[in-house]
């Protein structure tokens, strides 16, 4: 479709705009525009005009998840979970201290970063106060790394123990046949009354033998690490119970938690 | 989750908003979301009829814009005028899926404004009265125009159609059609351009 006689192609910047001309026209147009800034000025002042019909439209307002949503999905945050789909002996699921570690230790960085409009002076009170928390963070941080590595060691595998209980504790193993070691970590445990401590126990061919002892903090969360992996006889079961402090040679009390541990 | 600090400077430009936007920022994103979120939706719900269609193009229209934000850059033009074309583009294509599916037609949307209230949804009260007066003053230019200038302008915009497909759609003349729609933008240009989201360069 031709376009009326005598008419200039700046005539067609204003349909260009909004979106309606024939594809014949927005071709020539187009071809135009890129060598003409005028005729891009007149189309960018169209398309001001098109927005503003959009600011017109008379329209319920989007719901409120709307926003966490376009948060969410913007770039470079990467799918939520995607970790968790790998397979449990490759990828143990991260001890929640290392989480908050981390977070913690950036929001301070993050924060001087943004501290702005402050003094010198009182910058550097701040951040010699922030260098020995950093510190604190570090070594803590060295520390779980070490951990993690242990765990994250290829031939790791890992064991759920569960138990009846309100609220539940639960505990995972991790045990590194090749080496001998093990790793306990369990949470939602109560602290151990005064005078007692948990105690750990793996069932070797078919009797329990005593490992470590150790008590939950106040989060409910106790790591062990280090733990011998009894060699010899057949290991069928790792279990968990409170015993006195010094630990026992044989349980006293019923089992916490419990999970067996199939040879390979 | 909201960000617990925020570096932007209260009136930070939109474009600034959009390059730290497409590099991940969040408080950045939100306070795009905050200025235009209502206006995309607005013109993606004129265009689907549905709440929920709309929603989504919302969610597309600002995928599409951190994809996109290196053109930008280099365009002319404001921060909504580029994403409010993304928002039709994308709810345009929704309904034409819809109608290939459903074989229905759309509606005619020679009347402005479907029937639902407007929200009262607002995330900065400075803006709200901008958006107030805004709105006010579109309406009155819109009013401004004949009933044929109008209607030419909302069919191109909120249908798609092309200038052929409006003469086609009303039976009149093409050259009668792209008279109406040059004449309508221009006299709106006219009457709204102190009201732009910013000046065009």
């Amino acid at each position: 479709m031709s376009d009326t006689p005598h008419s200039s192609p700046m005539d067609l910047a204003a349909a260009y705009a909004l979106g309606a001309l024939d594809a014949d026209d927005a071709r020539t147009f187009e071809a135009y525009l890129a060598s003409s800034p005028e005729a891009q000025r007149e189309v960018a002042a169209f398309r001001e005009v098109a927005a503003l019909l959009a600011a017109g439209a008379d329209a319920p307002a989007p719901g409120a998840e709307l926003r966490a949503r376009v948060l969410r999905s913007r770039p470079g945050t990467a799918a939520p979970q995607a970790a968790s789909r790998v397979s449990a002996a490759a990828r143990p699921r991260r001890s929640p201290w290392a989480v908050a570690v981390l977070a913690s230790g950036m929001a301070a960085a993050l924060f001087l970063a943004f501290a702005l409009g402050r003094s010198r002076d009182t910058l550097r009170q701040e951040l010699a106060a922030r260098d020995s928390t950093l510190g604190e963070l570090a070594a803590r941080l060295r520390g779980r790394e070490a951990t993690l590595n242990a765990i994250l060691e290829p031939g790791v595998r890992i064991y759920e123990l569960t138990s009846s209980g309100d609220p539940k504790p639960g505990a995972q193993l991790f045990v590194d046949r090749a080496r001998g070691v093990a790793i306990l970590h369990a949470f939602r445990l109560k602290q151990a009354p005064a005078g007692r401590a948990y105690q750990l126990w793996f069932i070797k061919d078919g009797k329990p033998v005593p490992s470590l002892t150790f008590n939950a903090d106040t989060t409910g969360h106790a790591m062990l690490q280090q733990v011998p992996f009894p060699a010899g006889g057949v290991i069928s079961a790792a279990a968990v119970t409170e015993e006195p402090a010094t630990g026992s040679l044989q349980p006293t009390t019923p089992i916490l938690l419990v999970a067996p541990l199939p040879a390979s | 989750m909201s960000s617990t600090f925020s570096a932007s400077p209260a009136g930070s430009s939109d474009r600034e908003l959009m390059t730290r936007a497409a590099g991940g920022e969040e408080a950045a994103v939100g306070r795009l979301y905050d200025r235009y979120a209502r206006v995309l939706h607005a013109v993606a719900y004129r265009i689907v009829g549905q709440r929920a269609d709309a929603e989504e193009v919302v969610a597309e229209t600002f995928a599409q814009a951190w994809r996109d934000a290196a053109r930008f850059e280099e365009a002319r033009g404001s921060v909504p005028a580029w994403l409010t074309m993304i928002a039709r583009s994308r709810a345009l294509d929704l309904t034409r899926a819809r109608v290939r599916r459903d074989r229905a037609t759309t509606s005619a949307g020679s009347e402005p404004g479907p029937g639902p209230a407007m929200g009262t949804w607002r995330s900065d009260p400075g803006e709200a009265v901008d958006a107030d007066e805004r709105q006010r003053k579109v309406r009155e230019a819109l009013a401004g125009l004949s009933a044929a200038q109008r209607e030419a302008v909302e069919l191109a915009f909120y249908e798609g159609l092309s200038q052929s497909e409006i003469a086609l759609r009303l039976d009149e003349p093409l050259g009668t059609v792209k008279t109406r729609v040059r004449s309508a933008m221009q006299k709106l240009r006219d009457s709204l351009s102190p009201y732009f989201f910013e000046r065009a360069e």
